[in-house]
């Protein structure tokens, strides 16, 4: 069993000493108001105690907290009155990944998350460890569970009667690589926390080491690149965040704002103005903060995308990045659900796209399973890396019937439509007189429509679902068939009358970016129905034809 | 294809009762502490949304079929939405029956498929006898062990 650094103890300690403070404080404040014997005196003695408890199950806490690699599991036993302890087979695992901080990177500390599909949060979260264990962890956990997957290939492949040729690409991986496949003792059960090596020939044993250690690089971000990357992407959650700020530090903010919009013909304050002046100071204070949202979601891609490195190790893929905080992670190959391509209309001004490979784990920080494989590059490598990796034709893309157009043109009339009654609304509440002048978003309603018709795109492939859709941000998806959990086809009342259908098309992977499952969206109920059955006849093809292949289906030297 | 029992329309006709008593009761609390409201309003509202429930729960049911195919579950159903959804047998993780107070006074209960997709991860077939429950979900079972793969999640 193994504890984690001897410096977490620290941190947990004063973590709790301040959480044990805390409620401390709070708890004689409260009683003393309601209660009469009970005196704010109180506090000299409480709030000691309060963080000397919390301390102490800090302490208590650490040498409560233990890991262990295992042969089959790595084992997580934790809690000081109720024990938890969790043991995750290495074939479930979807992806370690490591976390240093800027004081951790200091004090050579990592934080290791080991994540599989299950439930909502990270499965085990070390924090923390020093970062060459952090890193002997995650090549261990990469090993074994290389292995395990391995093992249990052969003894299923025992049990049929034609044992495929070992000329598939992945076998031919492993051979060269010198795995040993032959290992008939090396079955996942029996042997509890042995080290398996010991029943290794030496030179085999090293040649593995040296096969986890070896690591191919895919991709690296050129600085080029990055530059493109934090200058051409767009993050929202940095605008909610900005928000908060404002809210919390409303005065600075407000007279910082009238300051800047003075020179510009903005008020004085907030009480002597005239309906021009406060226009300017609102005109002014939104350019200022989609700016400053820009700028600092700029300097926030920039930061986390610093020194991106992909990288292959046997069957994983292995990422590397973050300027300030530094993150990597591996994501066995086998456990790849879809491949998405993004960009937004800048990049695709500029020709570039980014390659996200999707599973049903949960990611480091988005809290979805989607990893950035490649954030930026040129279009044409995009899609040549995209099709390499998954094994997909060059897709001839489908368009729905121009009849969709027509329904999202009714669409975004209704909604400018809306926007129109609401400013009405908006001129019986307050002098505003020129309501009419907000039926100018109508100008908006045929491009949007046109723009949202010609971004929807789909193909069915030999072996892969490929789906396009959105504008902002446009996804193309590509779903192997052997990935396909369910298929629907929804029509909506206003689809049915005009004899449209949506197909959504569900994996597991854990998000797709947007809310939704990969749909395609307004096909002909006739085409949808196609597309429903094709798939389901694929999914049941390929899962056949996988049973008897131990082709990953995915090629792990995709650039 | 499969219908559902006839009772679960009682199922759902309640659910839109409680919803009509529901708004009614907001629209009461609206006429004692907001803005007067005229009882026929009140009651006009709640007659409304009580017709449209019955309404939406005779479609509903009317609409509602399920199919064991070949490879998979087949379901259709939806007022507002039609949706054709296909569980293929593969995908099955595991298979819940489940009933409500009011379903176990219908004599009724409901049979939950579990995927490890993303979203609808869980495809609930509603509003069958409790022998047809258990049937449907040994079959179920059945048919995912039959046709499970070494392809888990």
């Amino acid at each position: 069993m193994n504890r984690l650094h001897p410096l977490s103890a620290v941190t947990l300690a004063l973590r709790r000493a301040l959480a044990g403070l805390f409620v401390a404080l709070t708890v004689v404040t409260g009683l003393a108001a309601f209660v009469d014997f009970v005196s704010g005196a109180w506090m000299t003695v409480a709030v000691p105690l309060g963080f000397l408890l919390g301390g102490t199950y800090g302490i208590v806490y650490y040498f409560r907290f233990e890991y262990e690699i295992t042969d089959t599991t790595f084992d997580v036993s934790s809690g000081v009155f109720s024990r938890r302890s969790r043991e995750i087979p290495y074939r479930r695992i979807q992806n370690v990944d490591v976390r240093v901080g800027i004081l951790q990177r200091l004090l050579g500390l990592a934080v290791v998350s080991i994540e599989t599909a299950g439930g909502g949060n990270t499965e085990a979260v070390l924090n923390f460890v020093s970062e060459e264990e952090a890193n002997r962890l995650q090549r261990e956990i990469r090993r074994r569970t290389a292995k395990a997957t391995e093992t249990q290939e052969k003894s299923s492949a025992d049990d049929l009667e034609d044992v495929p040729a070992a000329d598939s690409e992945s076998a031919r991986d492993r051979n060269e690589a010198g795995d040993p496949i032959e290992h008939p003792d090396e079955t996942v059960d029996g042997r509890g926390g042995e080290p398996s090596v010991d029943h290794e020939s030496p030179s085999t044993a090293a040649q593995r080491r040296d096969h986890a250690k070896r690591e191919k690089s895919l991709f690296g971000l050129e600085a080029r690149e990055l530059l493109l990357y934090s200058f051409t992407s767009f993050r929202p959650a940095v605008g909610a965040a900005l928000l908060f700020f404002v809210f919390i530090a409303i005065d600075p903010v407000i007279n910082h704002l009238l300051t800047v919009a003075q020179p510009v013909g903005g008020p004085e304050d907030l009480e002597t103005g005239t309906a021009g002046n406060y226009g300017i100071l609102t005109a002014v204070s939104f350019v200022y903060a989609v700016a400053v949202t820009y700028l600092v979601s700029v300097a926030y891609t920039f930061a986390t995308y610093y020194g991106f490195k992909l990288s292959r190790a046997g069957q994983d893929f292995v990422y590397e990045r973050g300027l300030v905080q530094r993150y990597s992670g591996s994501i066995p190959a086998e456990k790849i659900q879809s491949v998405t391509v993004t960009d937004n209309p800048l990049q695709r001004l500029i020709d570039y796209a980014g390659m996200w490979i999707e599973t049903a784990g949960y990611g480091p920080e988005s809290s979805s399973g989607s990893q950035s494989a490649v954030p930026l590059a040129r279009k044409s490598r995009v899609y040549e890396f995209t099709e390499r990796l998954t094994g997909a034709e060059t897709p001839k893309f489908l368009s729905p019937p121009e009849l969709a157009r027509r329904r999202y043109l009714a669409r975004y009339s209704i909604i400018a439509g809306v926007i129109v009654a609401i400013a009405f609304g908006v001129s019986l509440a307050t002098t505003l007189e020129q309501w009419y002048l907000a039926a100018i978003v109508f100008l908006a309603v045929p491009p949007a429509a046109h723009l949202r018709y010609v971004n929807i795109q789909y193909f069915v492939g030999e072996d892969h679902l490929v789906v396009r859709r959105g504008f902002w941000r446009r996804r193309t998806t590509v779903i192997p068939y052997y990935r396909i959990q369910t298929v629907s086809t929804r029509r909506s009342v206003f689809q049915r009358r005009l004899g449209l259908a949506s197909v959504v098309v569900d994996t597991a992977s854990s998000s797709s970016f947007s809310m939704t499952a990969p749909t395609i969206y307004d096909l002909e109920l006739e085409d949808a129905r196609d597309v429903n059955i094709t798939s389901r006849k694929q999914l049941q093809r390929t899962l056949r034809e996988r049973a008897q292949d131990d082709d990953l289906g995915l090629t792990v030297d995709f650039t | 294809m499969e219908s559902l029992n006839s009772r679960i329309r009682l199922l759902w006709i309640a659910q839109g009762a409680i919803v009509a008593a529901i708004l009614g009761a907001v629209l009461v609390g609206v006429d004692r502490i907001v803005v007067d409201v005229p009882m026929g309003v009140i009651a006009a509202v709640i007659a409304v949304a009580a017709i449209l429930g019955i309404a939406y729960a005779v479609r509903l049911y009317q609409v509602w079929q399920f199919e064991l195919q070949d490879d998979a579950l087949y379901l259709e159903r939806g007022v507002v939405t039609f949706v054709e959804t296909a569980v293929p047998f593969v995908r099955v993780q595991h298979v819940d029956t489940q009933f409500g107070p009011i379903e176990r006074a219908l004599g009724l209960s409901s049979v939950v498929v579990y995927t490890a997709g993303s979203r609808n991860a869980d495809v609930r077939v509603p509003g069958l006898t409790p022998d047809r429950a258990r049937s449907l979900q040994d079959t179920l079972r059945e048919l995912a062990v039959e046709s499970d793969t070494d392809d888990a999640v």
